[in-house]
């Protein structure tokens, strides 16, 4: 109304703008954004890396048990059995952040083609697969991880598989709102008339509209990954037994709390450090990508 | 409608102002940007005066009304200077609680949309009783504002009514209480021309009976011409001139004053020369300039003009006429009445293309319904179209005209193959599909598209005289000339629908209509959400292109001004129907259907407030039996009210010697010989 448009400045012709989708200035509000979205690539990096920055093997025995942090050579300790606990958190790192990437995207691209088709067909088709995605929304992801696990056996990808499941229904939700709103604009007819066929619209007319919407909720997404596959593991339904991983680390070595404390700790805090870098992160982007 | 008196007993109102701005500056920033929307600014609004506000978007008048209003966003961080004084209090400097104390003894307003200014939750009863203090208040207001049914109408939502009297609830809201100001901020902007004008005459009856004064916010002079007692223009956050109306507007002062009067289009315009225009654009509200900000665009610009910030002067020989122009009188006046131009429009090809059958589009007898949810799970069925036959031949530009409702837009886009019809026939007669020009010409560019993508789209599809596709060189080399047709600068090629004003956008999206010359050229209200100068600029090119490529154009519009100027013929349609067919000139001079002589009496002008229409047209859902129009109808007799009766579009025969020669005039009426 009247308040929103006398403060809406009247765009300056042919000038960079600041706006969802013309060039950005940058304030220092987006600067501290592009800082934050900035982790997420380096933290890829770190898990990339990590047999490189890794001081030892994650699986050998190097040095005394139960070696308290500091010691030296062991920033973080060692475990039960001698092992840096350090390799293993950043091996850890490594599974934990690759596979919530993994799952992300397979959710992205799974659920964002379904959610296009969805929403750029329409009608009985949009109907149908909406059904479907209900469907399988409706799965409680632990049971599920647990029944794929008992049918195929506890390995890392089974695990993969059975969170990818439950999770790209999100994605095709949001995909085929952003759609469905964007449908209805001028430009999609405009786009019909000037002779683009419905692949071309869907693609270039609609698809780069949800872009955003999914980026925005897949970093924020990585951190709940990091906490429900460090879950699952947690509960055993991940990689077998000598395989570093956080949330297993921490479950297994649970029995230590009392006495070397940093054993279960060092992993667990790993997972929380984990979560919270992907949060900040996600938040960065969804305000990078609002234009803020 | 009833007339009631608004209050009991007219208030006492003496002498003096109940408003008073001075010196006023509002800043703010938005994006980084720091905007300077009100630049030293100061006016008076005197006890029970109607004070139009004249100005183009982004001068500054939303921001003035809200700060008499104590409204300015904090979220906008406006930084303000100077003193607004209302009822004796600065509204800018008063605590919140003060300031609301104001609005609530002292002020009213009435927005846009009363839609969103309307609770949706709340019924209408209620929310006039909050205003009013109680029920029977409410209720005495309702009637005063001539909403019929009042009794009835209190238990309804607001979505239950139409636009007119929602707008009608809002202001008997802003009377409640008798406030010294109603600001009423383009009031009537969102209505139809009947209802506007039946909004502007109850605004100026609330002045008399109230007595309070009103503070009318408007882009249209003519809406400004019709109720105001003085006129204030606007211009970057300033007055340009301020004087009684019919002083303002018979002996302009302010090269900006007369260039939108002149800009402005009436029906009287000239039709065969392209519409006068401002030239330029408005000046970046985020770098004022250091002299008169209309320098850059004003014909009598003189070197001081560009350091000198003007104030406004009493002109010669008015003391109540004040402007801040720098030149001299006389040559304003000059500017006024300038002597006639040459550029005479080409007249455009006449004869169809060769190979072409005689039509561009044909439509005949179609229907279009569509299925509607009319609440509370109910479906109803809406008669957008009820049989329509209209023959557009090659080259040829037809106006349909109507009121929201009438179907006009639904016409279109089913000539443009984006509805499908039930009955009924649309032949095309070109080679190539209709293009289509959108009223909101951002919203039909692809947002994260650059316009070379856009237009570079819309040539792929083009296959060469020999049946080649064309190639990437070619393709950019057709859209650079497609936008330098349209006057663009090549580097627009690169920027996307964000980056462009609001007139450049609609000109991409004439482009990218054109870059592949179509036969029919259809045209969906691509004026109505433009200024004043920018509008005039858009026809004119709408005009030339139409020339230059011999296409045919269906222009809809609700504006009989644009129509007589754009459009060779004129289709005026009511509810689904077309009621009045016939040359441009001759329908505008000579109307014969009642509707179409109401739209036309309902055209604000420069002169004296016309006799209105009663009522708003009727809901598409319910048509009314027999002949829509008859509940409107000064004619209406019972048999036109006949379930039964179908009227359909026929040639005039009687008193058709009044008529000129060749105007093949079409009426739908029952009772053609008492036209």
């Amino acid at each position: 109304m009247a308040i929103a448009e006398a403060f809406t400045p009247t765009p300056t012709p042919v000038v960079p703008g600041r706006s969802r989708w013309g060039r950005t200035g940058r304030s220092p509000h987006a600067r501290l954004d592009l800082l934050s979205a900035g982790l997420l690539g380096l933290v890829t990096l770190v898990a990339l890396a990590a047999p490189v920055l890794a001081p030892h093997g994650p699986l050998d025995p190097v040095g005394m048990p139960s070696a308290p942090p500091g010691t030296s050579g062991f920033l973080l300790g060692s475990d039960s059995v001698g092992r840096d606990i350090l390799s293993r958190v950043l091996y850890g790192l490594r599974s934990s952040w690759l596979a919530a990437l993994a799952v992300v995207a397979v959710g992205a691209l799974l659920g964002g083609l379904v959610g296009l088709v969805a929403g750029a067909a329409g009608g009985w088709v949009d109907n149908l697969l909406m059904r479907i995605t209900d469907g399988f929304l409706a799965l409680p992801a632990p049971v599920l991880a647990i029944a794929v696990v008992a049918a195929l056996g506890p390995s890392l990808l089974n695990t993969l598989v059975a969170v990818s499941i439950v999770w790209w229904p999100f994605y095709a939700r949001i995909v085929r709102g952003e759609v469905r709103t964007l449908a209805a604009r001028p430009h999609v007819e405009a786009a019909r008339l000037a002779g683009a066929g419905p692949v071309r619209v869907a693609l270039r007319h609609l698809l780069p509209g949800a872009v955003p919407a999914v980026v925005v909720t897949a970093s924020l997404d990585i951190g709940a990954l990091v906490l429900t596959l460090a879950g699952l593991s947690f509960l055993g339904l991940g990689q077998s037994a000598p395989a570093p991983e956080l949330g297993a680390d921490a479950a297994r070595n649970l029995s230590y709390l009392l006495q070397d404390w940093w054993i279960p700790v060092m992993p667990g805090l790993a997972v929380a450090l984990l979560s919270l870098v992907a949060n900040v992160a996600g938040d960065g982007v969804r305000n990078l990508m609002a234009g803020r | 409608m009833t007339a009631a008196p608004v209050r009991a007993a007219a208030g006492a109102v003496s002498g003096g102002l109940v408003a008073e701005v001075t010196n006023l500056h509002v800043g703010f920033t938005r994006s980084g940007r720091r905007i300077e929307a009100v630049r030293g600014l100061d006016l008076e609004i005197r006890a029970a005066e109607v004070l139009g506000l004249v100005g183009e978007s982004g001068s500054g008048k939303s921001v003035l009304s809200l700060a008499l209003l104590g409204l300015l966003p904090e979220s906008s961080q406006p930084r303000t200077s100077g003193v607004v004084r209302v009822a004796g209090t600065d509204m800018l400097t008063a605590s919140p609680q003060v300031r609301r104390q104001v609005r609530k003894d002292a002020l009213g307003a009435v927005f846009q949309d009363p839609m969103t200014s309307l609770n949706p939750t709340m019924r209408i009863g209620r929310q006039v009783a909050e205003a009013a203090g109680s029920g029977t208040e409410a209720l005495r207001l309702l009637r005063a504002v001539g909403i019929p049914e009042p009794e009835r109408r209190l238990d309804s939502f607001p979505h239950e009514l139409s636009g007119g009297l929602r707008q009608r609830v809002m202001i008997a809201m802003a009377v409640a209480g008798d406030p010294a100001l109603v600001v009423a901020d383009e009031p009537t902007t969102a209505l139809d021309v009947t209802v506007q004008a039946q909004v502007l005459a109850l605004l100026r009856r609330l002045r008399d009976d109230v007595g309070c004064s009103v503070l009318l916010i408007t882009h249209d002079l003519g809406v400004a011409a019709q109720v105001a007692d003085r006129v204030a223009v606007m211009y970057a956050g300033r007055i340009a001139e301020i004087g009684p109306t019919p002083t303002v507007l018979r002996a302009p002062m302010h090269p900006y004053t007369t260039g939108l009067m002149r800009s402005r289009l009436s029906l009287t315009t000239e039709r065969d020369r392209p519409v006068e225009t401002l030239e330029g654009g408005p000046p970046d509200p985020s770098a004022p300039l250091p002299g008169c900000a209309y320098a850059p665009r004003c014909p009598l610009v003189m070197e001081e003009c560009r350091e000198v910030l003007p104030d406004p002067e009493p002109a010669v020989g008015h003391d109540d006429h004040l402007r801040a122009c720098l030149a001299d009188s006389s040559r304003v006046v000059e500017l006024a009445a300038p002597p006639r131009r040459a550029d005479v429009l080409p007249s455009p090809r006449e004869a169809a293309r060769p190979g072409e059958p005689g039509l561009a589009a044909r439509v005949s007898g179609v229907e279009k319904t569509f299925r509607v949810r009319a609440g509370r799970g109910r479906k109803a069925r809406l008669a957008a179209l009820r049989r329509v036959s209209l023959d557009v031949r090659p080259g040829e530009s037809v106006a349909i005209v109507g009121e929201s409702g009438s179907g006009k837009s639904t016409l279109l886009r089913v000539l443009a193959g984006l509805e499908t019809h039930e009955r009924g026939d649309v032949t095309l007669g070109g080679s190539t599909r209709p293009q289509m020009v959108f009223q909101d010409a951002g919203a039909s560019l692809t947002p994260w598209l650059t316009v070379g993508d856009l237009l570079d789209e819309r040539l792929r599809t083009e296959r060469r005289p020999g049946g080649g596709k064309l190639q990437k060189g070619e393709r950019r080399q057709r859209a650079a000339a497609a936008l330098e047709r349209v006057g663009l600068p090549a580097a627009v090629y690169d920027a996307r629908a964000s980056e462009l004003s609001g007139g450049q956008r609609q000109r991409v999206a004439l482009a990218r209509a054109v870059v592949v010359p179509p036969d029919v050229l259809l045209c969906d209200e691509p004026t109505s959400a433009l200024d004043v100068s920018l509008a005039a600029t858009v026809l004119n090119l709408v005009q030339s292109l139409r020339h230059e490529l011999g296409m045919a154009v269906l222009f809809v519009t609700h504006d009989l001004s644009v129509a007589r100027v754009v459009a060779d013929r004129i289709a005026v349609m009511y509810l689904g129907r077309l009621v009045e067919l016939g040359d441009a000139v001759e329908l505008i001079r000579a109307p014969k259907h009642p509707y179409t002589k109401a739209l036309l009496a309902a055209v604000p002008d420069f002169g004296v407030a016309p006799p209105q229409l009663k009522g708003e047209p009727a809901s598409p859902l319910s048509p009314p039996t027999g002949c829509a129009f008859h509940p409107r109808c000064p004619l209406a007799t019972p048999d036109c009210a006949d379930p039964g009766l179908d009227v359909p579009l026929e040639r005039l025969r009687h008193g058709a010697e009044l008529l000129a020669d060749g105007d093949e005039r079409r009426v739908a009426c029952i009772r053609p010989k008492e036209l």
